[in-house]
């Protein structure tokens, strides 16, 4: 057989091969799961919270009559996400621990990650420093080598520092976060919105309103108004440290008109 | 010169010549078959005919539709000597029991922008079936744009009728009437209270209002009387519009949303292709990103 049969015939096995490929099989369900998913997605962008709850219940729904584990995992941590951002903080909490002890179904380590983190978030907002360190430390125990929430882990543990007034720990935290999160703005936003914090407890004034106005730009470009709103806050505590009074009352007035619009 | 070795070359490539026109006439007869099969060359079928007085929409080769699937096509067109057209279609053996000779052929459109198809409307379930050259009777279906037509033209006289109601000043002067009787009236209690003690003189008007409102009120029923009949005839005109495109336009949403499917599916088929499917990644759930960040309750 000649050098050109044999490549025709391996071009010919290569085409019949290629024609043979067949997408991996996605239930109908699935795709309707996914579909409601993707919408709460959208809807959160938006700040329609409520809609978005309602739309990952769908979603959640549907995977759990499937039984799609990642999807559970996913749209449970949606869920418990929206609740939290909503103020109903008991809800996300049971949420989460559905997740984190359920028992029949096992879930992606990258999930309970995600799910012991936000829960070590929600102990934080409760003032509970105690609590909120042991989840986080189960989220680090979760986190595997390659995982990509460890800047996020590392941003909470700076709040916990922070709230224990340990301004060095905090700073030594928030900057490997910053360094760890160089690619995803939010928690680039959050290291230094922490690392303004534990400055001003420093008593480094101008570092740290350097820091906040750093985050006020990705915050207006992510056009996330709670957080704008916490940046001029650390704005005008800066000025105020500074000796410059009017500057601040500026600040303060900015982040007045944006609590005024109650959106989050 | 290296003649037995030209000789060898030159046989081998006969042979090959020969095998290349060899898988040419193979190509060739299965194209043929193909094409023999796509023009139902080895399916059975019957002859039958429709007469229509002009061939516009119809076109040879149209499919023959009978309930919704394919049951045959056609296969010629001309026109007779008396100036009528005489359609020749061509029904698969396999569905002719089901079609009775009083069936219907109707020319139809299968969506708003489909292409046109012929389809067999069922005849009465007794009656003998159809057989080679029986005669079907032929009508044309509405379309969209027949149907759009027919609305407006049967719009346009309401729309007249309600313009004319409304600017002939009859509403307007019916109107008018009664606010001029129901101030003379009240004008006439108010001087009737008044003016207790000089009673004649009150009830002197008090006559001539009540005069006032004789002669007014028959006027205002006369006047009522032609509007509502007005009303009535308008009413009566879009009851029967509304019966007339009943039967069309239910069917002409449903081509719609069949159409809107199909194009889905055919989108579908088209992300799903060798060819295309790594340029469209099946979406998949996301998870919304950790917000690692608690505001301070005072900050």
């Amino acid at each position: 057989m000649g050098a050109r049969s044999t490549v025709s015939i391996l071009c010919s096995l290569v085409l019949l091969t290629a024609c043979g490929t067949v997408d991996e099989v996605r239930s109908a369900r699935l795709e309707q799961a996914t579909e409601f998913n993707q919408r709460g997605q959208r809807a959160f962008q938006r700040g329609e919270y409520q809609a978005a709850a309602t739309l990952y219940e769908q979603a959640l729904q549907i995977d759990v009559a499937i039984e799609n584990e990642s999807g559970i995992a996913i749209n449970t941590l949606n869920l418990a996400r929206v609740n939290q951002v909503l103020g109903k903080t008991a809800l996300a909490q049971r949420l989460l621990d559905h997740l984190l002890e359920d028992k029949a179904l096992r879930y992606a380590p990258a999930h309970l990650a995600e799910a012991a983190a936000q829960k070590a978030l929600l102990r934080l907002q409760e003032n509970d420093t105690a609590g909120a360190a042991l989840w986080a430390d189960k989220a680090g125990a979760y986190c595997e080598s390659d995982c990509r929430i460890a800047g996020v882990i590392d941003n909470v543990r700076a709040g916990i520092a922070l709230r224990a007034n340990d301004a060095d720990k905090a700073l030594q935290l928030s900057e490997r976060a910053l360094s760890a999160n160089s690619d995803v703005p939010l928690e680039r936003a959050n290291a230094l919105r922490l690392m303004a914090s534990a400055k001003l407890i420093k008593n480094e004034a101008a570092a740290a309103l350097s820091l906040a106005e750093e985050a006020l730009v990705i915050d207006k470009s992510l056009g996330l108004p709670e957080k704008i709103r916490q940046d001029l806050l650390l704005s005008a505590q800066a000025h105020e440290k500074l000796g410059q009074a009017e500057l601040a009352v500026q600040c303060r007035d900015r982040a007045a008109r944006i609590a005024a619009t109650a959106l989050k | 010169m290296k003649l037995p070795n030209y000789n060898q070359r030159l046989l081998s490539m006969e042979t090959r010549t020969k095998r290349f026109m060899l898988g040419a006439v193979a190509v060739m007869l299965l194209v043929l078959a193909m094409i023999a099969a796509k023009q139902d060359y080895f399916s059975r079928s019957t002859a039958i005919y429709f007469f229509t007085p002009n061939a516009q929409g119809l076109s040879k080769g149209m499919a023959v539709k009978f309930i919704g699937f394919k049951v045959g096509s056609v296969k010629e067109i001309n026109m007779e000597p008396n100036a009528t057209v005489r359609v020749k279609v061509s029904l698969d053996d396999e569905y002719v029991h089901l079609i009775g000779q009083d069936a219907k052929a109707r020319l139809v459109k299968e969506a708003l922008v489909g292409e046109s198809v012929v389809e067999i409307i069922p005849g009465s379930q007794q009656v003998r079936q159809v057989s080679q050259n029986s005669v079907l009777e032929f009508e044309r279906g509405q379309d969209a744009s027949t149907v759009v037509e027919n609305l407006a033209s049967q719009l346009q006289p309401i729309l007249s009728d309600i313009h004319q109601i409304t600017s002939s000043g009859d509403i307007q002067q019916t109107l008018k009437n009664l606010n001029q009787a129901s101030g003379t009236f009240r004008q006439t209690v108010n001087e009737y209270t008044q003016l207790g003690a000089n009673g004649n003189k009150a009830m002197e008007h008090i006559n001539s209002s009540m005069e006032t409102l004789d002669k007014a009120i028959p006027k205002l029923v006369d006047k009522a009387d032609a509007t509502l009949d007005n009303v009535q005839a308008a009413t009566a005109d879009i009851k029967k519009i509304t019966s007339d495109s009943a039967g069309e336009i239910p069917s002409l949403v449903r081509n719609a949303n069949a159409l809107v499917q199909d194009g889905q599916e055919t989108l579908g088929g088209v992300k799903r292709s060798w060819l295309l499917n790594s340029l469209f990644t099946a979406p998949e759930e996301q998870s919304l990103p950790v917000d690692g960040y608690v505001a301070p309750t005072q900050p």
